[in-house]
């Protein structure tokens, strides 16, 4: 226990190595919270500045492109950086693995990976500034102000964060089907780890639309190559359908996390078993559901039919229904209970409070000849952040609070805690309520400035600037109590709460290994100390020799500055560019080192996993729902133009018969690959290489094929005149990055062959290659059908 | 606690804001849509506010840890009975919701028979109106008829805005290449704020303009006036070789009717002389701030589009200040027209 041997000072570089090479989920969680907790800080005194100028809108202390650019790095950080991010890679990465009995996630090097990644797509936006290109075209880069004003570097980073995001959610879905303490079934996992999984499917099954459209638009950029240029009978608002049909989802994402923690908070210091269990799990599944049926609440002013409107307006009221489940449940797990006024508590009450506005307020914007008016006015500012910032922000605080003992081993100081709510309880109110009646008095968001006689806006933004620097001194007190409590807080218990989920079980911090004791294999609910101590179950020492930790590695954060190489070469200068083929080899050259190191110090050990299929699948079959989501949606797009007779094909086309010769190939190749798999399991390693080696192959043939193939068809259709030809560059292109990738994976897999990593019982890289390639190969059917035959 | 007086004080601001002049709740037939189903929702909101904040307040109060009591309260999990009311009432209450959006949205969105038409064209940083049926041109300033119903067709010339003026109606976007429609009525003359409402670029904030709605038979007198307008000449030597400096310098973009200045890429000036704001609704249409515009419009506008003229002296500058405020309909000023 840490606090039994007395630390040894190690020299700050080796613990700077520790950190670097750190697979730990622990390490990695903190890592999470610390960067996105900084993001919060950084973009909240961005918020406090321009509120200055909005409290003197006459004076010129930040106005257009800095004022926009502001409004545009505070939305994006909030959002992509802290709220996304803290309720669930921060603490989910730390928590959840400690409340399912686990000793690390699925694919800790993955998770690393992740990580880094996550980090260098904050620096990746903010490498901009040295360039002349932050984006100002607001977090949404609506089409085309976001183009017309460069924003390469965001949409990159953009594009690099779905990477990292796309990994952790499959991470976490593997983690929770496949590394349950034995005996845990789903519906005995506390709320908080269904949160995070429900959040994390919903971001698999979505993200691919925030792809779609910051692909499409960084590419019109780069190469003038778009699907949403009016100019050659594209559509600007099919922009906004990819867009929202991620950015509404993902409000659940900001939220759903944070509504476990509520949950969580809730019962332990009410004393209280969670009120509803099944039904705030019901609900959960039913939010992420609806939250899939109502992006395009977000676009009602673009001139859609009425009927269209009313459709998104119906799932947009019904969804208050599931998220009402929700808040009733929290007040339904205090109600009758013994509340112990800590801290976390308060910031569940605050939120009760604040989200019960925000809910509202909702409901009134669903009411789409209400939204008409109120959308992009003030009444949405103070809507969406009355629910993400009094709302999913409080939860992050109170989540924060709640676990700061067992991350940092000390307690935080209660009083600076309580004082720092009141701050921004106040603060919040002062902020965000004038805000609601500056939408009423016809306020439109993003304004540097504003017409000082109409009655009202003057004083109300005022108040507002007033709150936001409540908020600025509340921010402040909480620095300073992160910083005392780190350095001399007291040294916190294990569980310093009463807690009845398996983290608090552990010592605060929790060892290496996490868990020193051996679980009992019986659960009977989602509070097993709870359950254990009633039934006076002891708990027996572990068998140290049970333990299996991953070995730190240095390749996922190579790998990972390798990929940022590649996007910011991909950002800074016109294609093709040196630094972008650096970063694409040296990506290839991390993923080389990595597939050939040993994850565990004994490369022989087994590890089993609750669901009989290995990490790798599960995390592998979760990622691909995403790319499938993502040529669905640009096939969509695609089929959308054609019908509307916006793209039609011209005269001279790709040839067909080329296009079957490569489909020949590419068929082929997965079925070699299908039969290697089998070759390998049967123990036939030299035809086990062949088959892998020949599909390969055949992926480079296909590859050759296609870029003549294309070479050709720029010679005759102008991607910049031609719609359809925009649209067939766009998704043929991207599938045939995708084989490029595949075929990657497969060389992967098969050097792991000839190196002797891949063992019938171990197959390593290449379940999840030829997964990869599978796909890779069906969707080429589809491009076939779509833009050959049709 | 001081907390209590405090939200009172922000209740009472709220309480002034909407009865000084809330901008969407008006008597024009739209916001009156709006203001009907507001105050439904707000029926409900008050009714679902103060129970769920009642409970919580009682939970706070009634529920909270007494000093020594270290005994656990009763561990209930469900409560069948309770759990399905509060889901069965939410549901309920948005299903009403539902059908009187429903029924508000089919009645606002109804195309008019007869309803007098307006080509909006929005570019960065201003707005252009045409007049199809009277055949007239407005930059900035759209003139309409009191008690005739508005169907603005809006298209853009450049990236995505949105028109809105709070007092009238709901907004609209202006998207390139496509037409979408924004209808509305005013029922009493006056001079309305409108704004884009979609983020555009740098000046934003600055593509205001007005909707001036006047009594109809001042509107028709208006429109007859405007269509047998020609620019009248220059009275003045100043003024005179302010109409020569303009039709070298600024005719390339700029319209004056009865001149050799057709330009279409700039806001239409015939009537500058008439015009309440400059600069599309920013600042009021004062010498210092049309000669301030000339000299550098993006001083008052970021990223306008219009070229500084750094080298026009000021004496070039004040005579095109007399030539442009000369351009004027005599007998209408709109100056005196209450704003909403």
């Amino acid at each position: 226990m840490a606090s039994m041997t007395p630390a040894l000072r190690k020299p700050w570089t080796a613990v700077l190595w520790e950190w670097l090479t750190t697979v730990d989920h622990k390490k990695i969680g903190i890592l999470y919270t610390v960067t996105a907790f900084l993001a919060f800080g950084i973009s909240g005194i961005i918020a406090w500045l321009f509120r200055l100028q909005l409290a003197h809108p006459e004076s010129n202390l930040f106005t257009g492109e800095v004022f926009n650019q502001m409004i545009t790095v505070h939305g994006a950080m909030m959002l992509f950086f802290f709220i996304i991010q803290a309720g669930l890679t921060g603490f989910g990465n730390y928590v959840v693995p400690l409340m399912l009995g686990a000793r690390d996630v699925a694919l800790p090097r993955i998770n690393a990976f992740s990580y880094w990644t996550f980090l260098f797509s904050i620096l990746l936006v903010l490498s901009g500034i040295f360039f002349g290109d932050l984006p100002q075209a607001g977090w949404t880069f609506y089409y085309p102000v976001s183009t017309s004003l460069g924003s390469a570097f965001y949409f990159t980073a953009i594009l690099l964060l779905g990477i990292s995001s796309l990994l952790g959610n499959a991470n976490f879905v593997a983690t929770i089907y496949n590394l349950r303490a034995r005996g845990m079934t789903l519906w005995q996992m506390p709320i908080y780890v269904w949160s995070v999984l429900a959040a994390s499917i919903l971001n698999l099954v979505s993200l691919a639309g925030l792809t779609a459209a910051t692909l499409v638009t960084l590419l019109d950029v780069k190469l003038g190559l778009s699907l949403f240029n009016p100019a050659i009978g594209g559509d600007p608002v099919l922009f906004q359908q990819f867009f929202w049909f991620y950015s509404h989802p993902t409000v659940y994402v900001m939220l759903l996390p944070y509504l476990g923690i509520l949950v969580e908070v809730a019962s332990t210091f009410a004393k209280k078993p969670v009120f509803g269990y099944r039904a705030m799990v019901f609900a959960q599944m039913a939010i992420v559901l609806l939250g899939l049926l109502v992006w395009a609440h977000h676009m009602f002013t673009v001139g859609e039919s009425v009927i269209f409107q009313l459709a998104f307006a119906f799932f947009t009221a019904l969804i208050a229904v599931p998220t009402g489940v929700k808040l009733f449940n929290i007040l339904g797990t205090l109600w009758g209970g013994k509340l112990e006024m800590k801290a976390p508590l308060l910031w569940v009450l605050g939120f009760i409070f604040n989200f019960l506005i925000g809910g509202i307020t909702g409901v009134m914007l669903s009411m789409v000849p209400l939204d008409y008016q109120f959308h992009d006015s003030y009444f949405v500012v103070a809507h969406f952040h009355n629910v993400l910032m009094a709302g999913s922000g409080f939860a992050a605080f109170a989540g924060l609070y709640y676990w700061f003992p067992k991350f940092f081993g000390r307690m935080y100081d209660e009083r600076l805690g309580r004082l720092h709510f009141w701050f921004f309880l106040f603060g919040y109110l002062f902020t965000f309520l004038p805000q609601y009646a500056l939408g009423f008095l016809g306020m439109p968001r993003r304004y540097y400035t504003y017409p000082t006689e109409v009655a009202g806006l003057l004083p109300l933004n005022q108040v507002a600037t007033f709150g936001a620097t409540l908020f600025m001194i509340g921010g402040l007190i909480w620095l300073w109590n992160m910083i005392k409590s780190l350095r001399s807080g007291e040294r916190a218990p294990a569980n310093p709460w009463g807690g009845w989920t398996l983290e608090w079980l552990v010592p605060s911090p929790p060892p290496e290994h996490n868990f020193d004791v051996k679980l009992p294999e019986k659960f009977e609910s989602e509070r097993p100390l709870y359950d254990w101590e009633k039934k006076g179950v002891r708990l027996e020492p572990e068998d140290p020799t049970h333990v299996h930790l991953p070995r730190p590695s240095l390749w996922p954060l190579f790998t990972s500055v390798a990929l940022f190489l590649l996007f910011f070469g991909l950002a800074a200068y016109p294609w093709p560019n040196a630094v972008m083929l650096l970063g694409a080899l040296l990506t290839v050259a991390g993923l080389l080192g990595w597939a050939l190191e040993h994850e565990y110090a004994d490369p022989e050990t087994d590890h089993p996993t609750r669901s009989g299929k290995s990490n790798a699948f599960m995390g592998t079959v979760w990622f691909l729902s995403s790319e499938v989501g993502l040529f669905a949606i640009l096939l969509a797009a695609y089929i959308y133009l054609r019908l509307s007779g916006a793209a039609t094909p011209p005269a001279e086309r790709p040839e067909l018969w080329l296009a079957l010769v490569n489909t020949f190939f590419l068929v082929s190749s997965s079925f070699l690959v299908h039969y290697a798999a089998h070759d390998l399991k049967r123990g036939n390693r030299s035809s086990f290489l062949l088959g892998l080696l020949v599909a390969i192959v055949f992926g480079v043939i296909f590859l050759a094929i296609q870029t003549y193939e294309f070479l050709v068809a720029a010679g005759h259709m102008d991607w910049r005149e031609e719609l359809w030809a925009a649209a067939f560059f766009i998704v043929v292109g991207l599938h045939g990055l995708h084989v490029l990738i595949g075929a990657t994976g497969l060389l992967l897999a098969y050097l792991q062959g000839v190196f002797g990593k891949i063992l019938p019982q171990r197959p390593g890289t290449l379940e999840s290659a030829s997964l990869y390639w599978h796909l890779v190969d069906g969707v080429w059917l589809v491009i076939v059908a779509l833009f050959y035959l049709w | 606690m001081n907390g209590g007086r405090i939200l009172v004080a922000i209740g009472a601001l709220f309480a002034v804001a909407l009865a000084h002049n809330v901008a969407i709740v008006t008597d024009a037939p739209q916001n009156r849509e709006v203001a009907n189903l507001l105050g439904w929702v707000l029926v409900f909101s008050v009714v679902i506010f103060a129970g769920v904040a009642g409970a919580l307040l009682y939970t706070i109060v009634r529920y909270r840890r007494r000093p020594g009591d270290d005994a656990l309260p009763p561990q209930f999990r469900e409560n069948a009975r309770v759990e399905i009311s509060l889901t069965l009432i939410p549901l309920v209450i948005v299903l009403v919701l539902f059908v009187l959006t429903a029924q508000a949205l089919v009645k606002i969105n109804r195309p008019i028979a007869g309803a007098h038409g307006v080509e909006v064209t929005a570019r960065q940083f201003w707005w252009d109106f045409r007049l199809p049926e009277e055949g007239v041109r407005l930059s900035n300033e759209l003139v309409i008829p009191v008690g005739r119903p508005v169907e603005a067709k809006l298209t853009s010339a450049d990236v995505i805005h949105s028109f809105w003026v709070p007092s009238l109606a709901g907004k609209t976007d202006a998207i390139p290449g496509q037409t979408t429609y924004n209808r509305f009525m005013a029922t009493k003359p006056g001079n309305y704020y409108g704004y884009c409402a979609e983020l555009c670029g740098p000046s934003h904030a600055n593509m205001r303009f007005r909707v001036i709605a006047l009594e109809p038979d001042q509107y028709a007198r208006f429109v007859e006036a405007l269509k047998a307008y020609r620019a009248p000449e220059p009275k003045t030597e100043r003024a005179r070789r302010g109409q020569q400096l303009f039709m070298t310098r600024c005719a390339a973009c700029h319209t004056v009717k009865g001149t050799p200045a057709a330009g279409v890429l700039g806001p239409d000036l015939s009537i500058l002389g008439n015009r309440l704001t400059l600069a599309s609704g920013v600042v009021e249409n004062t010498r210092e701030n049309l000669i301030a515009w000339i000299k550098d419009p993006t001083q008052i506008k970021p990223a306008a589009q219009m070229p500084a003229f750094p080298d026009l002296t000021d004496a070039d500058l004040e005579a095109l200040a007399d030539y442009l405020e000369s351009l004027r309909l005599e007998g209408f000023d709109f100056s005196a027209l209450p704003r909403f």
